[in-house]
This record gives structure tokens, sequence and C-alpha cells, in this order.
């Protein structure tokens, strides 16, 4: 008799376990605009996709980085500076946790922009590497422009917040987001740097996204 | 009915348990810490702690890299008591060696702590993790406050 009712039961279960495996592919992010072009006379139309905008940095090795050095692989962005003492810590202990997931994976870049380059000078954000003890190559700490042109990358290119706030407790406003970015250069993800689960699920994310 | 047996049985045990071992430590050489006193200084320091330390040193204590020092296992903890108290109202600003490791990052105070607040973090920490050095009063955070060379900040 029990049989009768566990033997469906676990079956129904088991198979509506493996269609929600069959993931929906994740979002892009941003205004997408329709452009029509011709090809052998014929409308063809594209889907064009908001990108991150080109950038120029110097990162903790004093090398220069651009959208080159991330083309072609998927990446977690994300905005901080050293000497805060409120969100960024907790933003470094969880992106610690995706180097230590990614270290090994050559497809896998991760990308700190320091919003107080004034403060965060290379040779200050290589010590700081040096004591996360991560590799320059996979994490990169991104300086040496004027920090309006970091606000205005964050603000127009991730649709994060970074700003300059003389009242808050550090000096910026910023949002602790961590934005998985994808080979395209298309927002796929965006994530509180704060929170373990949601990084766990950036982390999910990023295997998914690597899939594509 | 039964049911009703269990629950007399298990709160009676947990009635014998917590005699037995808090009626022993009171008698000991060891640090105080069966008070109500010292329970309640515990749950507010971790609290506390949570709120103005946590973020930099870790739930567990544990730190962060060589950036955010530990708190769990430390000996500068232990040979720096008066420094303590003093670095977490004022902050610090110098290169310390914890367990043979080298730390430079400035910690900022938190200036707003009351000398009861520091005495609730300071016995939360220092009975916490590696160490069980019992209640820090209040009246003991206060002598040493105010002896804080406030200066080097
Ligand atoms: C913004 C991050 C940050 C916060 C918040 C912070 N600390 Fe620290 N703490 C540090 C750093 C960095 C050092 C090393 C300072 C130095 O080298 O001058 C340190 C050093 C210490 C030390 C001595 C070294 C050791 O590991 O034993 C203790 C004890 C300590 N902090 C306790 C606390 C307590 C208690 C609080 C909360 C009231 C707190 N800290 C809040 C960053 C922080």
């Amino acid at each position: 008799m029990i049989k009768k009712i566990v033997v469906p039961v676990v079956c129904l279960f088991i198979s509506v376990c493996f269609l929600s495996c069959e993931k929906q592919p994740l979002p892009i992010f941003g205004q997408r605009q329709v452009v029509t072009r011709e090809e052998n006379g014929k409308q063809v139309n594209d889907t064009v996709y908001h990108t991150i905008a080109p950038f120029t940095f110097t990162d903790q090795d004093g090398k220069t980085i651009t959208n080159e050095t991330f083309k072609g692989k998927v990446y977690v962005a994300d905005f901080f500076f050293t000497s805060c003492r409120t969100i960024c810590p907790i933003m470094k202990t969880q992106m610690l946790r995706v180097y230590q997931e990614i270290q090994n994976d050559p497809e896998v870049l991760l990308l700190s922009h320091s919003i107080d380059p004034e403060y965060d000078t290379v040779e200050l954000l290589h010590d700081f590497a040096a004591r996360l003890d991560v590799k320059s190559e996979k994490w990169h700490f991104a300086t040496g422009q004027p920090k309006e042109y970091v606000f205005d990358l964050a603000q127009k290119s991730y649709f994060a917040t970074a700003m300059e706030d003389k009242t808050e407790p550090d000096g910026f406003i910023h949002s602790g987001a961590f934005l998985l970015i994808d080979r395209l250069g298309r927002i796929r993800g965006k994530y509180d740097g704060t929170k373990e689960d949601d990084v766990d699920r950036l982390m999910k994310d990023i295997k998914q996204l690597e899939r594509e | 009915m039964s049911n009703r047996n269990g629950t007399i049985w298990i709160s009676g045990s947990i009635l014998i348990f917590l005699i037995t071992v808090f009626g022993c430590s009171s008698n000991t050489g060891k640090p105080d810490t069966s008070s109500v006193k010292f329970t309640q200084y515990v749950v507010r320091g971790e609290e506390l702690y949570q709120k103005h330390c946590s973020n930099c040193h870790q739930k567990n204590g544990s730190g962060l890299g060589l950036v955010y020092p530990p708190l769990n296992t430390s000996d500068y903890m232990d040979k720096n008591f008066e420094k303590v108290l003093c670095l977490m109202k004022y902050g610090l600003k110098e290169e310390i060696t914890v367990n043979g490791k080298n730390f430079v990052q400035p910690m900022p105070g938190v200036v707003t702590l009351t000398d009861l607040e520091v005495a609730e973090i300071a016995t939360y920490i220092y009975n916490s993790w590696d160490h069980n050095r019992g209640i820090v009063d209040v009246t003991e955070a206060s002598r040493v406050i105010k002896n804080c060379a406030t200066a080097d900040q």
C-alpha cells in the first residue's frame, strides 16, 4: 500500500529535479538596440547589447590593463579602496573565496577598481595583493586614473554606484556589488559582495557562463 | 503521558548537568566565568564585536591574509592587554607582529565606544577561540582607557 504511493511520488520528484536542472541562460543587463543591416540584398536585424566601455588602468604590478586584457574571458569586477573600513573588508573576504574557486581556471579573471586612486598607489596595491597572497595575472587591482574616471566607468558601464561623499564614514558611497562580465564585455549578473549566499550564486553562474 | 515523563526526565538531567558544571567551576582557581555578569558581558560583547570588528577580523576571529590580523590566536593580544583596550577606541597605526607575521594596515578606532562597551568587547574576545582570560570588568577598562596614549593614533 505504502509502496503504491511512495514509488510514483519519488519518481515524480526525481523528474522534477531533472527538469529544473535545465537552466535558464543568464540575463543580459542594460539597454539593447536592434540594428538593421543588409546582407546579400536581404535585411538582417542584429541586437546590439550594452557593453563595458573601453578603459585603461595600471595594475598592482605597474602594468597597463585595458579591455583587451579581459577580452574573451569571463571576469568579475568590483569597486573598493584599501582604507575602507565598512563593507570593503567583507567584499575582499568574499572575493578571496571567488579567487580560491577560480585560481586555476584560465578562462576567469578578477578586476578590483580602487575608487581612491590617490591613496591606493601601485605600490600600496602591490603590497595589498601580496598580503592577500593572490597572483597579479589572475586578480588585477586597478588604479592610475583620476577618481572621476573610475566613478564614471562604475556608473555608466557597470551600473554600480561609486562617488565621493564627505559625510559618509569613509568619505565615499559605493555599492558592494560584484559584476559578472561575459566574454563579449556584457554584464550578465549582479551580486551583493557582502553576502555569502549571493557570492555562492555568483560562483555557480561563473560556471554556467563558461559553458555558454 | 510517556511524552510528559520524557520532558521531565530531560529537563532533570539538564539541570543536574548545569549544577555539576557550574557548581564545580566556582571553587577552582580558574577565572570566574559562571556569573550572570560574565554572561551578560560576553553576549553584549559579541553583538558589539559583530557590529564593529568582524568586518575585518571575521566572525571567527581568523582575520584576512596578512591584511587584517587574527584574534582567535594572537600572541599580540596575550602580551599587550592594555594596548588592545586602547586600540579599540583609538585605533592603531604602527607596524605590529602577530604570531611572527607583520601587519601594517592602519586600524581605525571606534571613538564612540563607552568604557563599558570596551570592557564587554574585551571580555568577548579574551574569552573566545583560544583565550580564557575571564571577565574584563568596566572599572578595569576605565582605568586602562584613562591612560591610553591617544597621541600616537
Ligand atoms: C577596518 C578594519 C578593522 C576593524 C573594523 C577593526 N580592526 Fe582590529 N585591526 C585591524 C588592523 C589592520 C590591525 C593591525 C593594525 C596595525 O598594524 O597598526 C588591527 C589590529 C588589531 C589587534 C591587535 C593585533 C591582533 O591581531 O591581536 C586587535 C586585538 C584588534 N585589532 C581588535 C579589534 C577589535 C576588538 C575591533 C572592534 C572594536 C577591531 N579590531 C576592529 C583592522 C581592523
